[in-house]
């Protein structure tokens, strides 16, 4: 098949263009100094010092990382069972719940947020439900917890299919195989399943993870106008303040952090798999 | 060897979906056993050993193990140990933690597990590679690990579950002294699931032969080899020569026309059985020495022996023209439809039976509309025939009038007898047009229809005989012209091994002894 | 055991689905509502579908999204799928440095891929626009069609297409007819997934796309802030269509099967139906989009007007009505604040009118961005207001002619709040303890800026970097010790549903809370407010300024500015219909907040000022952050 290699050349080119050049322009606004050009410029990382030495940045760094965080272990925790409980059903089943799962991903996400915003707004249904078992004064929208839910509603799914994939793949025989050797249900869960399903469950953490901490519609919508993620920051840099060279640099630093937690995740992964050049 | 019971199985029924796997199976395995259950697949070998596995639930029936009824405990309480299919090791574990697995979850000391472990893979022959990753292995070596972390539990069974099947021949061989070597060195019951007769054969103290979810034979190889209970497991086991014969009285069995003497008893006189005997058992000795003669039709060189085959009783053949026309569709005058038919042959004997349907499937008359490509039925069928040899006119038409003219050959055909073989043969010659044989799907079956062929035992008319059918020429490329077919009989044919040479035509003269003739009863469905 | 495990599995996997499915129902029952409100159902109505209809934002946002989920799907398929397998005869190299290129955009943040993809064409100088998104979409698209085709041909025995040629074939049908139909379930599921990506995606559309071009997502946003049922008719007709799409999908294999059973073989090609129905849609939504008048003998027929105005900032028919009347089609495009217009004007974008508020107008004279109006062709000067015109940003109405001017001033529930309070405290009632946790501030750094140097009795102009430290610090003490909720245009709609007791508020969107709510009033403390006004005007690189000119007279016209004002509830600039909407019958009668005050001497018009624009704009942000922090 080498005569067809050809064939990858043009997207070769594309991809140079609209994948790479991209972000490296990213880098390098950067470290640029406003109002220069590309033609002529001079280097500074006066924007990542900015964003560095000011505690409220950080702050808001750690805030997104936090939510982020937390909207992970919540899917997980909800993604788990649920993923659990779809692989080990019929096959037919299986099928009928999965739609069922994919089809709101298949209407558009900014929509389905938005119609959080009258389900948990003040005298809606939920607040209203809540308010027979005493708690209708909670306040719902426009807190971290509504924020959460929004990022928990959006990406629930990902980590579902993820780990549903990586259960239903498993050969039924290593379970089999583990209770033959004398372990109970619990501890077949916990030494065979568990394990072989960690490359799901990682994958569904990274769809989850990634887009939980960039996300910016969720708590703008969601979270009201106090709800600030890097997200926003980026978002504000950009659109309202102008300063492309200090959003390109927090973008650049989210990018790296981001990088650098999948590689570790990516590491504890293949630790757990045990020995080297585990497939996963 | 044999001395305890260790797991009987009574009267086990498991349905899937409404289908019958398992048809009441008992069966008694004792310590230390070697035990193969053999069956091709789809037979319920496996199924009774996810069963006493304890991975499915028979429907009826118990399993007693040790002397405990198991049958509602789960796998993991049970005291035996599988080898699985595919080995099913657990891949986020390395080789040593797979064999671990077990000791682990029983809460063994560290020491006392890597104690263990070691001794397992010096067992196996696998020092050294602990802390491989088992994705990593070769096929054998995954294997051994699988036994390993089977058998360090200590089980007082081991159920191997076609653990060769995905190994290629030369390891497959390696493996099964392996696996011997292990059970006779552990010496704890192996019950061991495989479809390969030779296996088998090979490794085991006891056989169970199944078939439908039935226990067709158990014993011993030599018992199943020698002595098999029917013709399926005759079949099964070893290759062997079948043949149909009737026991004439208590060590007297009679085939092809010629009693011979055995050592068989306990039929009934004149029962119908079915003969085995071994290509290995049967000589080759000169005609006037032999129990039976016959003509070297074949001889294949498989290694250690030779395979000839000797036909002592000739088959009967008859050969036939058959004539290729052309195409001779009548189209009516409006076009719209169009019919065709061929001449033919028919016995002067079977005159008086022909009828119209008879006649339009003799002729293999037709007519269609062309544009719809549709079949119109053919109305009237006008012929007059008299049971003298001749040429007579036939024609056939639709209730519109589209006729076409055919003539039928009445002719006194001879059939071929062959009274050694007790078989006839005959057949006629018959017209057909090229699309006819270019377009057949089956053109032997075809074949036969079109002659008429049939051959049948001159003893029983009813009783027919299989035919094969022999021509010479390209059915994809026929022209018109005459072509012969033959149509023939097999006769019978022995199935010999021996490390003796011997030409292909000449006359040999076969000898056994009368104990290498198996009698077995019919089998009945 | 097992069994209560599984009736526990059940229970969850019941009410998960629940969960999922519970705004997509919701969505669809209030999109039936008779009223405006998000939570209580009214009736029965369809007029919100109408107003989707009519509303050429959406319908052209529909008509947009699925073109380029089309677009994008079909060329990122071919794309993808000729690309994996080039890639996969490729040495290995290339293909290990592909395929971490490819993962750039799937293991980017989205928003940093967006902005990367919006530096790119910004710094290449690529007209932003339908163009640059469908770019962008292929872009993102095809590494996900890739990584759905590329295991497929993996599997596939390397041998095959050598043994094609060997048969005779050309490399050309070896791909098409043997290689590409062993990968077609990998081509379609990619195809799927890219078509999902695209109609789903907001992130990278959003910042990549320019010249009014919108699509469903886009609109979503930029209208969510003020109570819309139409968004919700508008997402009911995309369940409806993906609900279509999905069960063809699924359907039609089973049809297709019986087809084959009765005798007819029909080849199971699942995404045939599927496309086809897009296809159907998108002609529908086209031609439901397109289907207009087409009279002739029009002035401006044909032409189009690119507006570049405020969100929710003109009537319901004037947009349509002057289309009739002139027959240009008018693409308008919505900002939420002065400085996001700013930088889409600095950088280039081309617009016929923008209307800024007064400082920014300032702000774009000084900097040479507008062009100044031929006052020949407008005939609209004597019917506005002489309190609007002459204003110091623009002193002789060169550049500007007034579109809605006001006051910014204080909304409050009278139910909640003591009159005397507020003419006591006057702003400082934003740190009274009394109201902590019942107070809304509004996303404006101006106004928000305004309200503390107000209540610290300064100039609201000031320059002074003291003042300005002090108002910081007043803010932050605010977001800190009041618990505050800082929004922007929710505030309308959450006042009017009397949410909180308090809040900052432009004075037109109080005439509208006022209108909807009785008990709310609207307060002008003594120590001055901001006397702003928002006017229309044309930049210099407008590419229809007649056109432009002519809207600019129907807008300020009678029944233009009627209609505006009317409906959004901002202080009209034609004195007439001021006066007639605040009159006896008028819509606003009665209504403090519809008149702007006048002949307060500490009264202030913005004035634009680079350098304590910065300070603020930064100080606000910070403002914003630590608000975030104390949440």
């Amino acid at each position: 098949m080498k005569r067809f290699s050809k064939l990858a050349v043009p997207y070769i080119i594309w991809a140079a263009l609209m994948l790479v050049l991209p972000m490296a322009l990213i880098a390098m606004y950067s470290v640029m100094e406003p109002g220069n050009s590309i033609i002529s410029f001079s280097l500074t990382l006066d924007h990542y010092i900015k964003f560095f030495t000011d505690p409220d940045f950080l702050l808001i760094l750690w805030r997104s990382l936090l939510i982020a965080i937390k909207t992970t272990i919540i899917c997980l925790i909800l993604g788990y069972p649920a993923a659990y409980f779809i692989a080990r059903s019929s096959e037919k089943v299986q099928n009928i719940l999965i739609l069922c799962i994919t089809i709101p991903m298949w209407i558009n996400m900014l929509v389905r947020t938005y119609a959080w915003i009258g389900l948990l707004s003040e005298g809606g249904i939920i607040q209203r439900i809540l308010g027979i078992f005493g708690l209708g004064d909670v306040e719902l929208l426009y807190t971290e917890g509504s924020v959460l839910l929004g990022m928990v509603y959006n990406f629930l799914p990902f980590m579902i299919l993820q780990i549903q994939t990586s259960l239903s793949k498993m050969d039924h025989s290593l379970l089999e195989a583990s209770a033959d050797l004398g372990a109970s249900p619990a501890q077949t869960f916990r030494r065979v399943t568990l394990p072989l399903s960690l490359p799901g469950v990682i994958n569904g953490i990274t769809l989850v993870f990634l887009p939980a901490v960039s996300s910016f519609f969720i708590p703008k919508l969601l979270g009201g106008g106090q709800y600030f993620l890097i997200g926003n920051m980026i978002e504000n840099q950009f659109i309202t303040v102008g300063e492309w060279n200090f959003g390109s640099a927090i973008s650049m630093i989210m990018a790296v952090i981001m990088m650098l937690l999948m590689m570790l995740v990516r590491k504890i992964e293949t630790r757990n798999q045990g020995g080297k050049g585990a497939k996963a | 060897m044999e001395e305890k019971k260790l797991i009987e199985f009574r009267n086990i029924v498991k349905n899937f979906d409404g289908q019958i796997v398992l048809k009441g199976i008992n069966l008694d395995i004792y310590e230390n056993e070697f035990v193969t259950l053999l069956g091709p697949s789809g037979c319920g070998k496996t199924t009774l050993l996810r069963i006493l596995g304890g991975f499915l639930d028979a429907d009826e029936g118990s399993v007693i193990f040790d002397g405990e009824e198991i049958s509602k405990k789960p796998p993991y309480e049970r005291e035996l140990n599988t080898v699985f299919q595919k080995y099913a090791l657990f891949p986020h574990l390395s080789v040593y933690e797979n064999i671990a697995f077990g000791l682990k979850i029983k809460k063994m000391s560290k020491d006392v597990i890597d104690q263990k472990v070691m001794k397992m893979l010096k067992l196996i022959g696998l020092e050294g590679y602990e802390d491989k990753n088992t994705t990593l292995l070769s096929g054998g070596q995954q294997q051994r690990v699988a036994i390993a972390r089977a058998l360090v539990n200590e089980p007082k069974v081991l159920l191997l579950d076609e653990p060769l099947a995905a190994l290629d021949l030369k390891l497959r061989k390696e493996m099964q002294y392996e696996l011997k070597r292990i059970q006779q060195e552990v010496g704890i019951t192996f019950i061991f699931v495989t479809h390969d007769q030779e296996e088998a054969l090979t490794m085991s103290d006891k056989i169970v032969v199944m078939k439908n979810g039935e226990i067709q034979q158990v014993g011993s190889p030599e018992d199943i080899y020698n002595e098999p209970a029917n013709r399926f497991v005759a079949n099964f086991i070893g290759e062997s020569n079948i043949i149909p014969g009737t026991m004439v009285e208590d060590y007297k069995v009679r085939f092809d026309d010629i009693t011979f003497d055995c050592v068989d008893f306990g039929f009934k006189e004149n029962e119908p059985v079915d003969v085995v005997i071994r290509p290995e058992d049967i000589d080759i000795v000169d005609v006037k020495d032999g129990k039976m003669t016959g003509e070297v039709l074949s001889v294949l060189f498989k290694g250690v022996h030779y395979e000839i085959m000797v036909e002592t009783v000739p088959g009967t053949s008859v050969t036939v023209n058959m004539r290729v026309i052309r195409n001779q569709d009548v189209k009516s005058e409006d076009g719209k439809e169009m019919i065709s038919a061929n001449d033919f042959y028919v016995d002067i004997d079977d005159v008086e039976e022909l009828d119209d349907k008879e006649i339009i499937a003799l002729s293999n008359a037709q007519a269609w509309d062309p544009a719809a490509d549709e079949l119109i039925s053919i109305a009237k069928v006008e012929y007059s025939l008299e049971k003298e040899e001749g040429k007579y006119p036939v024609t056939f038409s639709t209730s519109n009038g589209t006729s076409i003219e055919r003539n039928i050959y009445v002719v006194d055909q001879p059939f071929v007898k062959n009274e050694k073989a007790n078989e006839g043969v005959m057949a006629f010659n018959f017209f057909k047009t090229v699309d006819e044989i270019t377009e057949s799907q089956a053109l032997d079956t075809d074949l036969k229809t079109w002659a008429g062929a049939q051959g049948w035992k001159l003893s029983n008319e009813d009783e027919s005989v299989d035919l094969s059918v022999d021509y010479d020429f390209e059915p994809e490329d026929v022209k018109e012209g005459v072509y012969q077919i033959t149509f023939s009989t097999t006769g019978r044919e022995f199935k010999i091994h021996t490390t003796d040479y011997t030409e292909e035509g000449q006359e040999v003269g076969l000898t056994f002894f009368p104990e290498d003739i198996h009698v077995m009863s019919k089998e009945v469905f | 055991m097992k069994k209560k495990r599984r009736t526990l599995g059940k229970a969850l996997m019941i009410l998960m689905i629940a969960f999922f499915y519970l705004p997509i129902l919701y969505m669809i029952i209030f999109s039936f509502n008779d009223g405006k409100s998000l939570t209580s159902f009214t009736g029965f109505s369809l007029r919100w579908y109408q107003h989707m209809l009519e509303s050429q934002d959406m319908m052209t946002a529909l008509y947009t999204t699925f073109s380029i989920a089309i677009l994008a799907t079909i060329v990122a398929t071919v794309v993808g799928t000729v690309a994996a397998i080039g890639l996969s005869s490729s040495r290995k190299v290339i293909r290990n440095i592909m395929e971490q290129v490819n993962n750039l955009p799937m293991m980017n943040p989205e928003i940093v891929t967006a902005i990367g993809f919006m530096l790119l064409f910004i710094t290449f100088k690529v007209e932003k626009g339908y163009v640059t998104m469908l770019l962008a979409h292929i872009a993102f698209c095809i590494p996900y069609v890739m990584l759905s085709v590329m295991p497929k041909i993996r599997s596939l025995d390397p041998n095959l297409a050598d043994a094609a040629m060997d048969l005779g074939a050309t490399p050309f049908k070896a791909l098409t007819k043997v290689i590409v139909p062993q990968i077609t379930p990998g081509i379609v599921s990619g195809a799927l997934i890219a078509f999902t990506m695209s109609v789903d995606d907001f992130i990278i559309s959003y910042f990549v796309t320019g010249s009014g071009v919108k699509n469903l997502s886009i609109v979503v946003y930029t209208m969510s802030k003020r109570v819309n049922p139409s968004i919700n008719a508008v997402s009911t007709l995309v369940v409806v269509i993906i609900t279509i799409v999905l069960l063809v999908i699924n359907l039609a294999p089973v049809i297709a099967e019986k087809r084959v059973k009765k005798g007819g073989a029909v080849k199971r090609k699942r995404w045939v139906p599927a496309v086809a129905v897009c296809c159907v849609l998108v002609v529908a939504v086209a031609a439901l989009q397109r289907g207009g008048i087409t009279g002739k003998d029009r002035p401006f027929e044909g032409q189009t007007l690119h507006i570049y105005n405020w969100g929710e900032y003109t009537g319901e028919n004037i947009i349509g009505d002057f289309e009739e009347e002139t027959g240009a089609t008018v693409v308008m495009e919505n900002f939420d604040s002065n400085e996001q217009m700013y930088i889409k004007v600095a950088n280039g974008e081309a617009y016929d009118i923008l209307v800024p508020s007064d400082y920014m107008i300032q702000r774009l004279i000084e900097e040479d961005y507008l062009q100044k109006l031929d006052k020949s062709k407008l005939d609209c000067f004597d019917k506005l207001s002489d309190a609007v015109l002459g204003l110091p940003y623009d002193p002789n109405n060169d550049y500007s002619v007034p579109y809605f001017w006001g006051t910014v001033g204080i909304v409050y529930d009278k139910t909640k709040v003591d009159i005397e309070d507020l003419e006591r405290e006057g702003y400082n009632i934003f740190l009274d303890q009394k109201y902590r946790g019942d107070v809304y501030l509004y996303d404006s750094e101006r106004d928000s800026f305004m309200m503390a140097l107000k209540a610290l009795g300064y100039s609201m102009n000031t320059e002074n970097e003291a003042e300005l430290n002090e108002a910081y610090e007043w803010l932050v003490q605010c977001v800190e010790t009041m618990d505050t909720e800082i929004v922007t245009d929710e505030i309308i709609d959450n006042m009017a549903q009397g949410r909180k007791a308090l809040g900052l508020i432009y004075s037109g969107d109080a005439s509208y809370v006022m209108a909807e709510n009785e008990d709310m009033g609207y307060f002008m403390p003594e120590t001055g407010t901001n006397l702003w006004s928002d006017a229309m005007v044309i930049p210099k690189n407008a590419k229809n300024p007649d056109l432009a000119h002519a809207f600019i007279n129907y807008a300020s016209d009678y029944d233009g500015a009627y209609d505006n004002s009317s409906y959004v509830g901002y202080t009209s600039a034609n004195q007439e219909v001021m006066d007639d909407l605040s009159g006896e019958g008028g819509d606003y009668e009665g209504i403090n907040a519809y008149i702007p005050r006048t002949g307060n001497e500490n009264d202030e018009v913005f004035e634009y000022n680079a350098d304590t624009k910065k300070i603020i704009s930064d100080l606000w942000s910070r403002v914003k952050i630590a608000a975030s922090n104390a949440g």
